[in-house]
């Protein structure tokens, strides 16, 4: 099986054959690694070095390398052309999420509302602070996904806003 | 847990109370005793000054410790103790409402002669009062809580523009944080250094300066590193700092463990900057340097005692340096992070010393405050501490949610922080870093081949392709393992 890898901003090909036996951009390495926790952590061991990896967070996938934290992933052939073929996000259209999870303090607008770029959109209150979502571009609020007073998780969609001319 | 520690060391029973939320927390498993009051929501829980009186009267308790969060600056919650027939572990109430109440302090320490930054004497009337006094005042300002704390409720003003909607903003978080939504202005001292000084005060008019530390590294105005001593403060400035901020204590009529918050300017002019009437989260730097136990010492003024040392018997040794681990995103703009602790190392050794309260299974919610754990490193001189510090950072490992910790390990190799050139505009010009931290082929390899198989083992979760399966079995059991 071959995967098309990212460990930060590097790209690498990772050929696994069934003997054990890994590739790496077509170069054979010689690595031993054994689970030290199931599926959360590896001690690695490459010519003699030794590295311990440990997965932080799985969505986006974050690793420790020896006490450095990176962003990777991996995505098998098919997966990966599957990935590239998706086509880009509507043009115009912004779905606005919570950057943090919190409690929705206040609704600035309304649904059909048309707000100028930069306008306040809604108040939402994390850890006692209050941070206010704001309008990223001129345009007609379509939806509002969530009242005053909603407990919200991070990433969670708020508002869906229509670019207006 | 802190206090606890203390309890224990000195044979005192400790009596711990916690929400729903915390029902699994460390302080509730190390206490003698434990008891719920209430909800997560803190204004049913931890805030509900009747629920705790009558936990502290069930359980015949003699004194409250207010810890540093919650209402540890709260003057009434201090004088329901006291009125309750027990001794409450901090000043006095009515020495905390005269410190909490900013412009009344500002006028105190300006009355003991200590400098104090431009601003208005009393609250602000309304946004058009702020208006008028900021144009007095030249932007840039900082609006700030009358009765606020712990960064909240305080915005930087760089033009009459942003007043408007700093005004909204902040009155609305202090309304919601303090229940008090009183403004002041101050002239914002820019390239200012965040510098506080450590105090005990007993109640037989004995006072002490143990030192201060360098909290300039914030976001949101949120301390994220604090060390000791502050690498721009000299002999000279330290005494300075030690006999302003004793002076201020003397003026309030000061009692326990306290500490005085001064700005220092780039040429080493200092002004007041408020009082926080309780024992803080980086109390550790300061117990590293000078070999107290300030807790300790807190429970012994509280009991009546007089100060067990003269302040030429101070001594500081070396310094030391503390890393705020917290549950935040770090690489977008530390917004608040949650999850599950799924694997946990705390970091030992020489010179290191962990506060926390983490174990692996918690669950970290937005109830509360995102601080995760405390790692402080004490060294003979700052390079040691630092060596420490950096060391002690690499070693620890919070993985099932987002931290600093990234952060943390930046900042102590980053070369204007290790020269002890900052400032409290450090953060925002300094993270995140412009390039990654490479790691060398070796090393990339191991994240590659491990990244392989996290994608391995999540997919499995899911249903998986006829196949994947053979692969999956071989490459797990005979390649991988």
């Amino acid at each position: 099986m071959i995967y098309e890898v990212s460990v930060g901003d590097r790209r690498l090909r990772v050929e696994v054959v069934a003997d054990g036996r890994f590739f790496i951009d077509d170069a054979v390495v010689a690595a031993e690694m054994t689970e030290v926790r199931r599926g959360r952590q590896w001690s690695v061991r490459i010519a003699g070095r030794s590295h311990e990896v440990t997965l932080l967070t799985n969505e986006p996938l974050r690793l420790l390398v020896d006490g450095t934290e990176t962003t990777a992933g991996a995505l098998d052939e098919r997966a990966a052309s599957a990935a590239r073929g998706a086509g880009a996000a509507r043009g115009g259209r912004h779905e606005l999420r919570a950057p943090m999870p919190g409690l929705l303090k206040t609704v600035h607008v309304a649904e059909g509302d048309v707000v100028e770029s930069g306008a306040p959109l809604m108040t939402l209150e994390a850890m006692k602070m209050e941070n206010e979502l704001l309008a990223p571009a001129r345009g007609r609020v379509v939806r509002l996904a969530v009242g005053p007073g909603a407990k919200v998780e991070g990433g969670e969609m708020l508002v869906v806003l229509e670019e207006a001319e | 847990m802190r206090v606890i520690r203390a309890c224990r060391e000195l044979g005192i029973r400790a009596v711990a109370v916690y929400s729903d939320a915390d029902r699994d927390a460390l302080h509730v498993r190390l206490a003698d005793e434990a008891y719920p009051i209430g909800p997560a929501a803190p204004r049913e829980s931890y805030l509900a000054i009747g629920k705790l009186i009558e936990v502290a009267r069930r359980a015949k308790c003699d004194a409250v410790h207010p810890g540093y969060g919650f209402l540890s600056e709260n003057a009434d919650f201090a004088d329901a103790v006291r009125d309750a027939g027990l001794v409450f572990v901090g000043p006095p109430g009515d020495v905390q409402r005269s410190l909490g109440e900013k412009t009344h302090a500002r006028r105190l320490a300006r009355d003991a002669g200590v400098p104090v930054a431009d601003g208005t004497a009393e609250p602000l009337r309304d946004l058009d009062h702020a208006r008028r006094e900021a144009e007095r005042i030249g932007y840039p300002v900082m609006l700030k809580a009358a009765g606020g704390g712990g960064g909240k409720g305080l915005r930087a003003v760089a033009s009459v523009a942003e007043l408007d909607a700093a005004w909204r903003l902040a009155s609305g978080e202090a309304s919601g944080a303090f229940g008090n939504s009183a403004m002041f202005l101050e002239k914002l001292i820019e390239r200012a250094r965040h510098v506080e000084m450590q105090i005990l005060a007993d109640g037989h008019g004995g006072i002490v300066w143990l030192g201060e530390r360098d909290c300039s590294i914030q976001r949101r105005h949120q301390k994220l590193v604090e060390e000791s001593p502050a690498p721009s403060v000299d002999d000279r400035l330290r005494e300075r700092l030690g006999d302003a901020a004793v002076r201020i204590a003397r003026a309030a009529g000061y009692q326990n463990a306290g500490t005085v918050e001064f700005l220092v300017d780039a040429r080493g002019a200092f002004s007041f900057l408020e009082v926080n009437t309780r024992l803080q989260v980086e109390h550790p730097v300061t117990e590293l340097v000078t070999g107290l136990d300030l807790v300790a010492l807190q429970l012994r003024i509280a009991a009546g005692e007089p100060l067990p040392f003269a302040q030429s018997d101070v001594r500081r040794s070396g310094a030391a340096i503390e890393c705020r681990v917290t549950a935040e995103d770090a690489q977008h703009g530390f917004v608040p992070a949650t999850g599950r602790i799924a694997l946990l190392r705390e970091p030992g050794g020489p010179g290191v010393r962990v506060d926390s309260g983490l174990f692996e299974g918690l669950a970290v919610t937005s109830d509360y405050d995102p601080l995760l754990m405390k790692v402080i490193a004490h060294g003979a001189d700052r390079t040691e501490a630092l060596a420490r510090a950096r060391r002690a950072v690499k070693e620890t490992i919070v993985a099932g949610l987002s931290t600093s910790l990234a952060f943390h390990s930046h900042v102590l190799a980053e070369p204007d922080f290790v020269a002890g050139r900052y400032d409290t505009g450090y953060v925002a010009t300094h993270w995140p870093p412009r390039s990654p931290v490479e790691l060398d082929d070796s090393a990339l390899t191991a994240a590659a081949l491990t990244a392989v198989l996290a994608s391995r083992t999540r997919s499995a979760r899911r249903p998986v392709a006829a196949s994947d399966g053979e692969w999956s079995r071989a490459g797990r059991e005979d390649a991988l393992r």
